[in-house]
């Protein structure tokens, strides 16, 4: 039966996103590993399906400033790719490439943002590389995109793309532990409802 | 800091109005719009935040997730409070562009067509609009002091500033 409404998925089709989620987040943490030349943990990544007004609450602060990689996902899945820094995690790879910090995401140079939109790419890259793999999906990707800005209106893009069809928003998260330390990072993948039943059928869920 | 007890939260697709005193905000647009509108006389006051330009034909039983149902509705509701359209001050601000996309020029645009069809809308109602900060790539916090009317704009990296 296809989805109507992301929450119209049962707590299998639930299970099984979130098992592909999860390969995909720790091919992602191995590269994220490599870079470093740290050892990566992931935590336990989550599926969540919420109203537009919950994730935002949810995220924290609207205001708070972060760096974000975007890529938009074309072929079999259609939708985003976000990875999303604070200012701590940003500066922990900074630190390492570059040799220097700093005090705020808004005094980023050109050079560290540079950086980040690399390490976000390669980071989404090896999550889409492992997800379409494992569900025999062609995905596109494009050129990465990256900002620094306010929270709020960096998640709002996700739901002004999809905003015609839903009020919810779909989407798979884990954080990552670098050396114990818990970074506030988000790595998450929003894809459309068509994409979604596509996927699910794929894997023979639905 | 009392007055920051009053604030009053205006979420995604949604509308927020008071009357006398307090203050309204809505925070963290992106490519969203903030509408403000204040009638003095009657020291009424409200803010919008739609984040798509036209509702459509589908069946989306929130009006204040677009601009052009959310300005009728919210002008619809005011009316009914006292508000006349001849004294209200309207003032936008948001629809950034968050993200480019090298070769794929469409992505991200909704900012400027939900800039384009706010002032249209607004036209269409006679509404002039007193002042604005739109565009550009930063997202904004708007506030509106029912107070006194002013409108104060937040955005990355930039002074508060009064609009």
């Amino acid at each position: 039966m296809a989805i109507e409404k992301y929450s119209d998925m049962n707590l299998q089709e639930l299970d099984i996103m979130k098992e592909i989620g999860s390969i995909g987040t720790s091919h992602a943490a191995t590269s994220l590993s490599k870079m470093l030349q740290k050892e990566v943990r992931i935590t336990i990544p989550r599926v969540s399906v919420l109203n537009y007004q919950t994730a935002l609450d949810q995220t924290g602060d609207p205001e708070e400033i972060v760096a974000a990689t975007l890529v938009k996902m074309d072929g079999d899945v259609d939708g985003l790719m976000l990875f999303l820094f604070n200012l701590r995690f940003a500066n922990r790879i900074l630190e390492k490439f570059m040799g220097k910090t700093f005090e705020g995401l808004e005094f980023m140079d050109e050079l560290g943002a540079s950086a980040l939109t690399e390490v976000g790419n390669i980071i989404i890259c090896s999550y889409i590389n492992a997800f379409s793999q494992l569900a025999g999906m062609n995905i596109q990707l494009s050129v990465p995109s990256f900002t620094i800005n306010m929270l709020g209106g960096i998640l709002t893009v996700p739901m002004t793309e999809c905003g015609n069809d839903t009020d919810q928003l779909m989407y798979f998260d884990a954080d990552f532990l670098i050396e114990g330390e818990k970074m506030n990072d988000w790595l998450l993948m929003l894809a459309d409802i068509a994409s979604l039943n596509r996927i699910l059928s794929k894997l023979g869920v639905s | 800091m009392t007055m920051f007890d009053k604030d009053l939260k205006v979420g995604i697709g949604d509308m927020k109005f008071a009357r006398n005193e307090g203050r309204v905000v809505t925070y963290a647009l992106g490519s969203c719009i903030g509408v403000t509108f204040y009638d003095p006389m009657i020291r009424l006051g409200a803010l919008l935040h739609v984040m798509l330009p036209n509702k459509g034909a589908g069946g989306d039983q929130n009006p204040f997730k677009y601009a052009d149902a959310g300005i009728r509705e919210t002008l619809r509701k005011l009316t009914v409070f006292g508000m006349m359209k001849s004294r209200t001050v309207v003032k936008i601000a948001g629809g950034a562009k968050m993200f480019e996309i090298s070769g794929k020029a469409d992505f991200g645009n909704i900012g400027q067509r939900n800039i384009m069809v706010v002032k249209q809308v607004l036209r269409e109602e006679g509404l002039r609009i007193a002042a604005e900060d739109t565009g550009g790539v930063c997202a904004r916090t708007m506030f509106l002091d029912v107070g006194t009317g002013s409108v104060m704009i937040r955005a990355v990296g930039k002074p508060e500033r009064y609009l």
